[in-house]
């Protein structure tokens, strides 16, 4: 027997060199944080003329998963350009490794990078738009569907974006097939977020289906990138 | 690359049925508007099969877009149904002919669609009084255009024929189990915006099932007849193309 090294170890040095990667450059993650921030100053100038003041409560969530949509777009094109641009990615597929340790590798890095964005992001949120209003003792209840989104985000995403990485206009095709495809999950967590925030009292009888739908999404669609992830990237 | 196949018992049957479908969907058409009677709004025993939703109590003579607008919408899920199968194919067989399909398949379920958005927007205006509405079927079918959009999309942005079969195929597959997702996310997760009413008691009388059963097989024929003719057009297009690039040499 060879001793070649185990998935799991092909998977730790993988999803290391992302990060060691990104610890250098800073690359994605200065240009998501960036980009969520003048998202939310567009918000701030979309909103100033509203009086809706009293129903920022009410559409916050949708607005925090409009953020969090655009800019995980942006870092799912970040991400593959670096393979792209230093045949990174032909470097990798040159060793005789599981097509599906390269996919789950990229996806945890992505899932990674996306987490630490929604912490900073979610807070600039809430200081922008929501600190003037007393909050709702469920507001806790926001981090699940961050973390299936972010999940279902990185898991698909990462197949898509490994798609598109190769084609002509690149950009515009990712939000092209990520954002009909996402739509189911960001249809049930922009409710579930809803009802934590507003912490109505349908909280439960709406929360808890949006998140098992959100759950059974991530897995559906998960172990379908994960299945189809070889036919994406042979040569 | 294109063989010529010996036709095959699809191929011939595709001019008879696309012939037969049209009889059919026509004769259900015609009966719907003569036999079937009005939709009563409440008052009728099965007030469920208003194609959608919020029966008024009135006479629906506008519910007569249902034998039209229901037989389109499934053919359009089975034409998508068609991209994903021909799509794992060509994925496990590397046949270029599965990928043809595939996109052929797909772009009768883009016009199908269509078909099924156009006549849903008459139903939305003259029954709910608006041109749209983020209503939970419309949605999802909106998302289900996108999808088809995007798949066109990506095959044009892709040169290697190889590539963008695979591309193409893997695409197919995720948006086929995309959508049952998405209609079923948004049917079991009201908003607070949009209260969803549902009736899901089942049944039509005779009047109605008729020709609305006419419709529904007249309109696959009609799908299955336009398939085989716009890939027989596509074959003889690659064929013409491959004689063309031989001539040159």
């Amino acid at each position: 027997m060879t001793n070649r090294p185990s998935a799991i170890r092909q998977f730790a040095v993988l999803f290391v060199k992302d990060l060691r990667q990104e610890s250098h450059t800073r690359d994605m993650l200065t240009s998501m944080g960036l980009y969520s921030l003048l998202v939310l100053v567009i918000f701030g100038a979309a909103l100033s003329q509203s009086t809706i003041k009293s129903n920022i409560i009410q559409i916050s969530g949708g607005l925090v998963w409009a953020m969090l949509v655009f800019t995980s777009l942006l870092g799912l094109n970040r991400s593959f350009a670096a393979e792209k641009e230093d045949a990174g990615l032909d470097g990798i597929l040159l060793i005789p490794l599981d097509r599906s340790v390269i996919y789950l590798a990229k996806t945890a890095s992505n899932l990674v990078f996306l987490l630490i964005v929604e912490v900073l992001a979610c807070p600039l949120f809430y200081f922008f738009f929501l600190a003037d209003y007393p909050l709702t003792t469920s507001l806790w209840l926001v981090v699940p569907p961050l973390f299936f989104v972010s999940l279902g985000i990185a898991g698909v995403g990462t197949l898509l974006a490994t798609i598109t990485s190769g084609t002509r206009g690149k950009d515009v095709l990712l939000a092209i097939l990520f954002i009909p495809v996402i739509f189911p999950l960001l249809f049930a967590v922009v409710s579930a977020t809803s009802v934590a925030v507003m912490g109505s009292e349908q909280l439960l009888s709406v929360y808890v289906p949006a998140l098992a739908l959100a759950a059974g999404y991530d897995v559906i669609m998960i172990s379908l990138s994960w299945l189809l992830y070889g036919f994406v990237v042979t040569n | 690359m294109y063989k010529k196949t010996a036709t095959s018992l699809m191929e011939r049957l595709a001019l008879p049925l696309l012939a037969i479908g049209a009889l059919l969907t026509t004769g259900g058409f015609i009966m719907a508007f003569t036999t079937a009677p009005l939709v009563l709004g409440a008052g009728v025993p099965t007030p469920a099969l208003i194609g959608d939703q919020m029966v008024a109590n009135k006479l629906l003579f506008s519910q007569k877009i249902f034998y039209f607008h229901v037989p389109v919408a499934l053919v359009s899920f089975i034409a998508l149904g068609f991209t994903a199968i021909y799509g794992l194919l060509f994925l496990t067989r590397h046949d270029p002919a599965f990928d043809l399909r595939a996109k052929v398949a797909t772009e009768i379920a883009m016009v199908f669609i269509l078909m099924t958005m156009a006549s849903g927007e008459m139903w939305t205006r003259y029954e709910w009084g608006v041109w749209w509405t983020w209503e939970p079927r419309l949605t999802t079918y909106f998302i289900l255009l996108l999808l088809t959009i995007g798949y066109f999309v990506l095959r044009a942005a892709v040169e290697d024929p190889e590539r963008r079969a695979r591309y193409a195929a893997v695409f197919g597959i995720i948006a086929f189990v995309d959508a049952p997702v998405s209609l079923l996310v948004t049917r079991l997760v009201p908003t607070s915006i949009h209260p969803v009413v549902f009736r899901s008691d089942s049944g039509l009388p005779a009047p109605m099932l008729l020709p609305f059963l006419l419709a529904l097989f007249g309109m696959c024929m009609v799908a299955f007849g336009l398939y085989h003719f716009r890939l027989r057009e596509q074959v003889l297009h690659q064929r013409i193309d491959a004689l063309k690039s031989q001539l040159e040499d």
